[in-house]
């Protein structure tokens, strides 16, 4: 299993093309993180990642599907903010057999 | 290809529309089937019932290769009574770790014909039906239209995009996995498949609710470039078979009535179904191997194929819309190099040959495994993924861009030639090494050598181990 992500922090799994454009499978993120902004967190890490990869990967959070909410889209109260010792990951289509 | 019947006359439609398949009592098994499925029938919820339907089911394998090869060898064993199998191409040696249902005698057949031949020998009972045909949105209607279930054992963007549009447009669960490297992914979709259109409500979701959008060509690899561990495929396969036999036998695709009681039966709630992943990753930080079984969502409201108002329709995907290769092709930033930024393998190895080359720096950013198996002389690797990582870095920290080459390459201003397996990365690399003011303003050349160590193999050095 994954390392438990140190205090204030949440866990994020890059699989697939995740893990080969970060050169990582997991990492801890500062927490806590509205889900809205992710993408733009991890752009900053990994420019170009977002074009890349995260614009057709699936997200979940804790192991259930989660839609990211446009960043600049209206806001809404009910919206997932990402807590410390969540566990998110990143999962890009496979394609190949 | 004639259609291979047997003894066994193939039921009229699908079976799935026949009450004989729902309750399983078409008839009775015979001493070879009781002696053939006795192991499987006694298991708990199986049954002689469950036989019966799957004897009545017909399934649909689309790829005889990595996946579609113990997929098959299971389906076929279980005794589904009608097995079609597409897929238009050849058996190739690099094929044989993985794809199991070919052999080195087979070599050069078409796969169908090879995994057919393999799978009589395993169960000579069901009617085995060969499709030695690419799937096309011009054939796809037709083919799937005749089975109950279809397993997706492809291997590329667009047939998984075709055959999960049409799996919706002609009502078919969907059994798709997917496997590269060391990681595969496992999904049921579209079962029981719901109408077209119909969002309110809980809904089982069609692979593009999963995945909206394909990912850009130049992050997709095939196995034939990232490599694929046989047992990695495999696993997924298998896992494949057993989801399509549970259904099957279990007569999950069929909606339970009235279609609003979904929660009575939760065995049936495949209407937010699980996305298994497999990993099998020694340098993994979530295990040597790890399995992951992620909830994911139900049919999306504005999904394309599935969602409110889809304008998805057989008579269009027939007549190319949309187009699947252009939708999984998507311009990109991979622009072409100008002529004066490339030079051809040929000429590259005629001016070093002439020594007209001065001292240069050449980078090889193929993965350090294609580059242990050879490479041209006075090449340091650098594996594209680095370059990119490090130009990022580089890029947000600051720093010198003369980091990003390797310390082999020294503090020279020597111009830089780039080579990769096929001429596609060089020539990103050409790019990124620009924007991070390698060329010095354009006074230092910067070049990728077109076509890559394929071109090189071909025009230069026909010995050269091109894998």
């Amino acid at each position: 299993m994954a390392p438990k992500p140190p205090q204030g922090h949440f866990n994020i799994l890059y699989f697939a093309s995740a893990g080969s454009y970060t050169s990582k499978n997991v990492e801890a993120l500062p927490a806590p993180l509205p889900l809205r902004k992710l993408f733009s967190t991890l752009e900053e890490r990994y420019q170009g990642i977002r074009a890349s990869v995260l614009e057709h990967s699936m997200v979940t959070v804790n192991l259930a599907y989660a839609d990211v909410p446009d960043e600049e889209g209206p806001e809404d109260k009910d919206e997932i903010v990402i807590q410390e010792g969540d566990e998110v990951a990143i999962i890009p289509p496979v394609s190949s057999g | 290809m004639e259609e291979d019947t047997r003894d066994r006359p193939i039921p009229s439609g699908t079976a799935a529309s026949t009450p004989a398949a729902q309750n399983g009592c078409s008839r009775q098994l015979t001493d070879d089937e009781v002696d053939r499925y006795s192991r499987q029938m006694i298991v708990p919820g199986m049954g002689k019932e469950g036989q019966l339907r799957l004897i009545n089911s017909r399934v649909l394998i689309i790829g005889a290769g990595g996946l579609g090869c113990p997929a098959a060898q299971y389906i076929a064993g279980a005794g589904i009574g009608t097995v079609g199998i597409v897929d238009g191409d050849v058996v190739e040696t690099s094929n044989l770790h993985r794809q199991v249902g070919h052999a080195t005698s087979r070599i050069g057949m078409k796969k169908v014909e090879s995994l057919i031949t393999h799978l009589r020998g395993l169960n000579p009972l069901p009617s085995y039906i060969p499709y030695p045909t690419h799937l096309t949105p011009q054939n796809a209607a037709e083919i799937i239209s005749q089975y109950d279930l279809i397993m997706d054992c492809t291997d590329n963007p667009a047939t998984r995009y075709l055959i999960s549009d049409m799996c919706v447009l002609l009502g078919k669960p969907l059994v798709s996995a997917a496997s590269i490297q060391k990681s595969g992914q496992l999904i049921v979709l579209n079962c029981p498949p719901t109408p077209q259109g119909l969002v309110d409500g809980n809904y089982a979701p069609c692979y593009r609710c999963c995945f909206r959008k394909p990912p850009p060509p130049s992050s997709m690899v095939s196995c034939g470039e990232a490599g694929i561990m046989g047992p990695v495929v495999g696993m997924m396969g298998v896992a494949q078979a057993g989801e399509a036999i549970k259904i099957l036998a279990s007569a999950l695709h069929i909606p339970p009535r009235p279609l609003a009681d979904d929660d009575a039966t939760p065995e049936r709630n495949l209407r937010q179904p699980t996305l298994l992943i497999y990993t099998y990753d020694l340098e993994s930080a979530v295990g040597p191997y790890s399995f992951r079984a992620l909830r994911m969502g139900g049919r999306r409201r504005n999904c394309f194929a599935c969602g409110e108002g889809s304008t998805l329709t057989l008579e269009g995907v027939q007549a190319g819309s949309p187009n699947y290769e252009q939708f999984c092709s998507m311009p990109t930033s991979r622009a072409s190099l100008p002529q004066e930024e490339r030079i051809t393998a040929a000429a590259y190895h005629a001016a070093k040959e002439r020594g007209e080359l001065s001292e240069h720096i050449l980078l090889d950013t193929r993965e350090k495994e294609h580059f242990s198996f050879g490479s041209i002389e006075g090449a340091v690797n650098v594996p594209f993924g680095k370059v990119l990582m490090k130009a990022a870095a580089i890029m947000r920290d600051g720093g010198s861009g003369r980091d990003i080459l390797p310390v082999e390459a020294g503090d020279r201003d020597a111009p830089i030639f780039v080579v990769c397996r096929t001429g596609l990365d060089s020539q990103e690399t050409v790019e990124k090494l620009k924007e991070l003011g390698l060329d010095d303003g354009g006074k230092r050349k910067i070049v990728d050598i077109a076509g890559g160590m394929r071109a090189w193999k071909q025009d230069v050095d026909p010995s050269f181990p091109f894998i």
